[in-house]
């Protein structure tokens, strides 16, 4: 089989993409009528857990998805909170609920860059996405690759919206994905992705944008 | 929507190619990363910090226990003092670095008081050992507290602990190359020694004394009378 016949066997298996279910669920109080204005908000992962971490790419597309569909939303990047209020929301340090932001009120350089940044929500993402099972067998040397494998991911994040001027929660969203990746390989690997943390990312932010914009 | 993907990853799978054409050699680390600055109330006070070449070389070497496994070396030293000079310099208002340990006949001048921290352990765990897919770095910091003239006035203990989000890469963990990964657990820990200390040295015994010795002398009556006027008129 030469490369002209291949070509588009290869093309056409790389745009098919795993299937992936998913499912939102979400609670909410006190939902701004008009959106979040000129305030800022904050999402923040969660990282004090023995055996997973939120991962921050996952924090960061959640707050590119809201700021991209409503470009008036202001959402602090991850990076540059936990770095400007080091070492306040730190594994160890981070306040794990809206009562805990009280002991912050003692210190006073805290509040004046707190106060600086205009945050009106903190919103923390909990969760992870993990394999969950794989099979198949893939084998590679100096001539390439060869085989089949194909494994599952399972995606579940919960997102917690607390208020940060009244210290108070204020909303609760959860996303649960999961899908099927297959990777043949004849020479090259040739991954049918299937995209659930994209999917959950999806879901958690469009959630996000009907609580914190005024035009969803 | 997955030609993108692949488009996107390419670096990825030839990375990950080549992860399964390589053998188990030695893995070697060289701490890098960026730092914050600590944002608190600084102690109107001048700090010594003394760091031991022991310190500022730290490193760990640890050799495979099987055929499987690989060697690792993991230096820490260069980040140990970035992150420290960092600390430190955000806790107290002006900090000196010694270039020798204070003593009574060489005593330092101009300092309050002096840290000399030391890394007494550090451990790591990867996924081939624990068979959780993180990368993680546990640590074990002693500190001393000494007076300028170099005589003792306590040490602590404290431990700091820093970990990888699992990341996943067509199913299989490490998004990252393995020295990248502890790169990053390594930082991760030193940004918790970081906080660790802000949030918590008040409370560490040595400290606590000396700060109380501190207030105890500001309220000394005996000391205000000789530094106010008033006081003076009254005595004569």
């Amino acid at each position: 089989m030469n490369i002209k016949t291949l070509l588009p066997l290869i093309l056409s298996i790389n745009v098919l993409s795993g299937c992936v279910t998913s499912r939102v669920d979400e609670m909410v109080f006190n939902e701004p009528e008009i959106g979040i204005g000129e305030a800022t908000a904050v999402i923040l992962g969660r990282r004090h857990g023995s055996d997973y971490a939120t991962e921050p790419d996952f924090v960061q597309c959640v707050g590119t998805h809201i700021m991209k569909k409503d470009p008036t939303i202001t959402i602090i990047p991850e990076t540059y909170f936990l770095d400007q209020l080091y070492p306040w929301f730190e594994p160890r340090t981070a306040p794990l609920e809206p009562r805990d932001l009280q002991r912050f009120t003692e210190e006073r350089a805290l509040l004046q860059t707190l106060e600086s940044l205009d945050l009106a929500y903190m919103i923390w993402i909990d969760g992870s996405t993990k394999n969950t099972g794989s099979d198949g067998s893939l084998s590679c040397s100096l001539h390439g690759c060869f085989g089949f494998a194909t494994w599952s991911n399972e995606a579940n994040y919960e997102a917690i919206i607390w208020d940060f001027t009244a210290r108070a929660e204020v909303g609760k969203v959860n996303t649960e994905s999961s899908g099927q990746t297959y990777m043949p390989s004849i020479f090259v690997p040739l991954p049918i992705h299937a995209p659930v943390k994209g999917v959950a990312c999806d879901g958690i932010g469009d959630q996000l944008l009907e609580f914190l914009s005024g035009k969803f | 929507m997955a030609l993108l993907w692949v488009y996107r990853n390419t670096f990825k799978l030839i990375m990950l190619t080549g992860l399964f054409l390589s053998g188990c050699g030695s893995n070697q680390v060289i701490v890098q990363g960026d730092f914050p600055t600590p944002l608190i109330e600084k102690l109107n006070q001048t700090l010594g910090v003394y760091y031991e070449d022991e310190f500022k070389s730290h490193e760990i070497f640890d050799e495979a226990r099987s055929k499987g496994q690989a060697d690792w070396q993991i230096r820490t030293g260069e980040a140990q003092v970035r992150l420290w000079n960092l600390i430190f310099s955000g806790v107290f208002s002006k900090t000196l670095t010694l270039s020798e340990r204070p003593s009574s006949e060489k005593p330092a001048d101009g300092v309050d008081v002096i840290i000399i921290p030391h890394v007494e352990e550090l451990q790591y765990a990867i996924p081939s050992h624990t068979q959780v897919k993180v990368y993680e770095i546990w640590m074990r910091y002693r500190f001393e507290l000494i007076n300028a003239a170099g005589e003792p006035l306590g040490d602590w203990k404290m431990t700091a602990y820093g970990k990888t989000p699992q990341n996943l890469v067509m199913g299989i963990e490490g998004g990252q190359s393995k020295e990248e990964a502890i790169n990053l657990a390594a930082i991760m820990a030193l940004r918790d020694a970081g906080a660790h200390f802000v949030t918590s040295f008040r409370r560490a015994e040595p400290i606590a004394l000396w700060l109380d010795g501190l207030s105890a002398r500001e309220d000394d009556p005996n000391e205000r009378k000789f530094s106010q006027p008033e006081s003076i008129e009254l005595n004569q």
